[in-house]
């Protein structure tokens, strides 16, 4: 068994497939069965295993990318994407991410009917990239709802956001159709990464890390006033006779309620 | 009446907002549309939840009532010319802040905009449409706009306010006209079922046009809804899921809300509800509503004269599945797309998977499982491969204790929340649940 490691990030896993096709092409005696990849350094080496780690490279990811666009269309493409952009959840019994994509993507090129192997569910990797995909579109939905923007003294939009799966570039591209007249920052924190928006132009993901702590908490004079009126509609839409808070928490989960103003109080 | 001068907008949109806030529409679905770099905001047709109120219902418009001062005594409603409540109007402009700020920030995805009638159904639509016409024009907003059509308000006024919104609606309120006669004197059917058919027609024909000019102005393209208050009046579910099935096929609404009744104004012609809104009830309305928009089930077929109530501890589809035992078991890998969706325990998401992914080989109860099949439910009613998942008997009474056993037939925060109960052996429930004695027990100790 050869394992390729590569990087957690959508270049690092298409990087791993690049290698790891090149790496059977050269070595003829094998079969796909006998590649693995992992997104991350493995904590225990396995027996009999070579590990090969992958650099990445935008160049090959590029290449592979290109490959799925054409031969196995936007959707696959959409899919094979928002599955690398998901978190790899700590369940170990788990398929790896970069081994299900990489599998997937090895049995929708061999298919007659490409754009129909997403549908094939009973196979494990389709399975494992299905559920990947939706968890980060759920995600990525629920905060195109429940991110909030704060407007700072200089006009800014700027929201603050702690998601499970890399959500952010969804976001932007979404809050860049909707806003495209605003300046914005979306501001993922887990990752430390922004995206950020300029009136009129396309966004662009930027690394965060020295972010101005300051002007980002120096919001506009109106600021507060619509911040209370959002407060008191939020208190007065709700029917007294049908409080529910279990419903609630099970409708909005509560790890989205520290960024979202009013259930944050 | 309380009119207050001079009141801040903070106040106005506490009092207007809380009288808006028994309209159950609030989905900002039905429309997918693009922005652009002219406009402020998009919209897509899966609509998006911005928050949940404290009683668990999705935040996703900016619901409010233009003015809460009204010339109509409708006795539910807590906005009656009759009632002592601090009274409000917004101006448009004040409209128009609120929503252009809010969507900004992302608080909300457009505006739900209904009102009182104030001075006249005519003065009061004409108001609703200039406070759109500033924000699509005037402010280039593009996000979605729910509006009420006031009824009585004159035809021209409509049309012009339905090529602004997304979506219009006009509340049914009661589902008999006896019930609107008794309980809203100055609305009749008339009223409300005119203008209804007015839209529907406007959308028949804006249709045709825009095959015609794709850029043609559109009209209500989010389509109409409409609502009706559960629990005011006397009809049973059967004459209420009814109303609604005629909506769909004869106006073609694109949504029918019920709304559970709070006795807001303790009216003496209202019923007392000791036991809260009937939560319970609603909930078996939307149920079965879903049935007949996605399941082609028919009203005739959920609930007849003779049993005109829902099930209490069964939903509608398995209630419908435990009297039909004739059509099952039915085989996965053969049934028909249609045939599938009568399963209970199998969506529209799932029956859709199945179909596809059966193609690629046989799938076992596993694959079922990850494809989203509810196997807990399903399993008394399919084969796979010609087997079924545990060897269970094709019989009312063995899958009826079985069913009712799965504590989700009446989801979680109904019943905690304490439902209206029902005591099973004073109403006739009997019948109802059509089981014999032996189910009765397993009940019993439910």
């Amino acid at each position: 068994m050869y394992i390729f490691v590569c990087e957690d990030s959508l270049d690092g896993i298409l990087t791993g497939i690049y290698d790891a096709w090149s790496f059977k092409i050269q070595h003829s005696d094998l079969t796909h069965d006998d590649i693995r990849l992992v997104s991350h350094e493995p904590e225990n080496y396995e027996l009999f295993s070579e590990y090969i780690s992958v650099a990445c490279s935008l160049d090959k990811a590029q290449k592979v990318s290109r490959t799925i666009w054409q031969r196995l269309g936007g959707e696959f493409y959409e899919a094979i994407v928002k599955a690398a952009l998901s978190r790899e959840p700590s369940n170990k019994k788990e398929m790896d991410k970069a081994d299900a994509i990489y599998k997937t993507v090895v049995l929708a090129l061999r298919s007659p009917e490409a754009e129909k192997v997403l549908l094939y569910l009973g196979v494990p990797c389709i399975y494992r990239v299905f559920t990947l995909s939706r968890a980060t579109n759920m995600e990525a939905h629920h905060l195109m709802g429940f991110l909030r923007f704060s407007e700072l003294k200089n006009g800014v939009l700027f929201s603050t956001i702690h998601p499970k799966n890399h959500a952010l570039p969804i976001l932007a591209e979404h809050f860049t159709d909707r806003f495209p007249q605003e300046n914005f920052i979306i501001f993922d924190e887990t990752r430390n990464l922004a995206a950020v928006h300029r009136a009129d132009k396309n966004y662009m993901l930027v690394d965060a890390s020295d972010l101005n702590q300051d002007i980002i908490h120096n919001y506009s004079d109106k600021e507060q006033d619509f911040r209370d009126l959002w407060l008191t509609f939020f208190d007065s839409v709700a029917i007294t006779a049908r409080i529910n808070p279990k419903l609630q928490a099970q409708n909005i989960p509560k790890r989205y309620w520290g960024d979202a103003l009013e259930l944050a109080r | 009446m309380n009119i207050q001068q001079n009141m801040s907008l903070m106040e106005k949109l506490a009092i207007l907002s809380d009288a808006a806030k028994y309209d159950v529409s609030c989905t900002s679905s039905g429309v997918d549309r693009k922005g652009n770099s002219k406009v402020m905001g998009n919209s897509t047709a899966a609509g998006i939840c911005h928050s949940f109120s404290a009683d668990g219902r999705c935040i996703s418009l900016l619901k409010i009532l233009f003015t809460n001062e009204c010339i109509f005594n409708c006795s539910y409603c807590q906005n009656n010319c009759n009632s002592d409540v601090p009274r409000a109007s917004f101006t448009p402009d004040e409209v128009c802040e609120l929503t252009l700020e809010f969507y900004r920030r992302n608080y909300i995805e457009g505006l739900f905009l209904s009102s009182g009638i104030l001075v006249s159904p005519n003065y009061t639509m004409e108001l609703i449409y200039q406070t759109l016409y500033k924000l699509r024009i005037e402010h280039h907003f593009n996000g979605y706009i729910h509006v009420k059509s006031i009824p009585g308000a004159d035809p021209a006024l409509v049309e012009k306010t339905g090529f602004l919104a997304d979506r219009m609606s006009i509340n049914l309120e009661l589902p008999t006209a006896d019930s609107l006669k008794k309980l809203a004197p100055y609305k009749s059917r008339h009223t409300i079922l005119k203008p209804m058919r007015q839209i529907q027609n406007g959308i028949t024909q804006n249709k045709n046009e825009l095959m015609i000019y794709r850029k043609a102005p559109r009209f209500v393209p989010a389509g109409q809804s409409t609502q009706m208050i559960i629990g005011a009046t006397p009809e049973n579910d059967y004459q209420i899921i009814s109303v609604a099935e005629s909506l769909y096929d004869k106006f073609e609404l694109k949504r029918v809300f019920y709304s559970a009744f709070v006795n807001v104004t303790n009216d003496s012609k209202l019923p007392a509800l000791a036991g809260g809104p009937p939560l319970l009830r609603e909930h078996r309305l939307y149920q079965a509503d879903w049935l007949l928009r996605f399941y082609n089930f028919k009203a005739d077929e959920l609930l007849s004269e003779d049993r005109p109530d829902f099930n209490i501890f069964l939903d509608p589809k398995c209630d419908w599945a435990i009297r039909h035992l004739e059509y099952f078991p039915v085989e996965i890998h053969t049934a028909d797309y249609h045939t599938l969706l009568r399963v209970p325990g199998i969506g529209v998401k799932s029956a859709q998977r199945i179909v596809k992914a059966r193609r690629n080989g046989r799938l076992d109860f596993y694959d079922l499982k990850k494809i989203g099949v509810i196997l807990k439910r399903a399993l008394y009613f399919i084969t796979c491969s010609g087997k079924m998942m545990y060897p269970t008997k094709l019989e009312e009474n063995y899958i009826c204790q079985n069913l009712i056993a799965d504590k989700t037939q009446i989801p979680r925060e109904i019943r905690e929340s304490g439902y209206q109960q029902i005591s099973l052996f004073d109403t006739g429930l009997e019948e109802n649940l059509c089981i014999s004695s032996s189910a009765k027990t397993a009940l019993m100790g439910f």
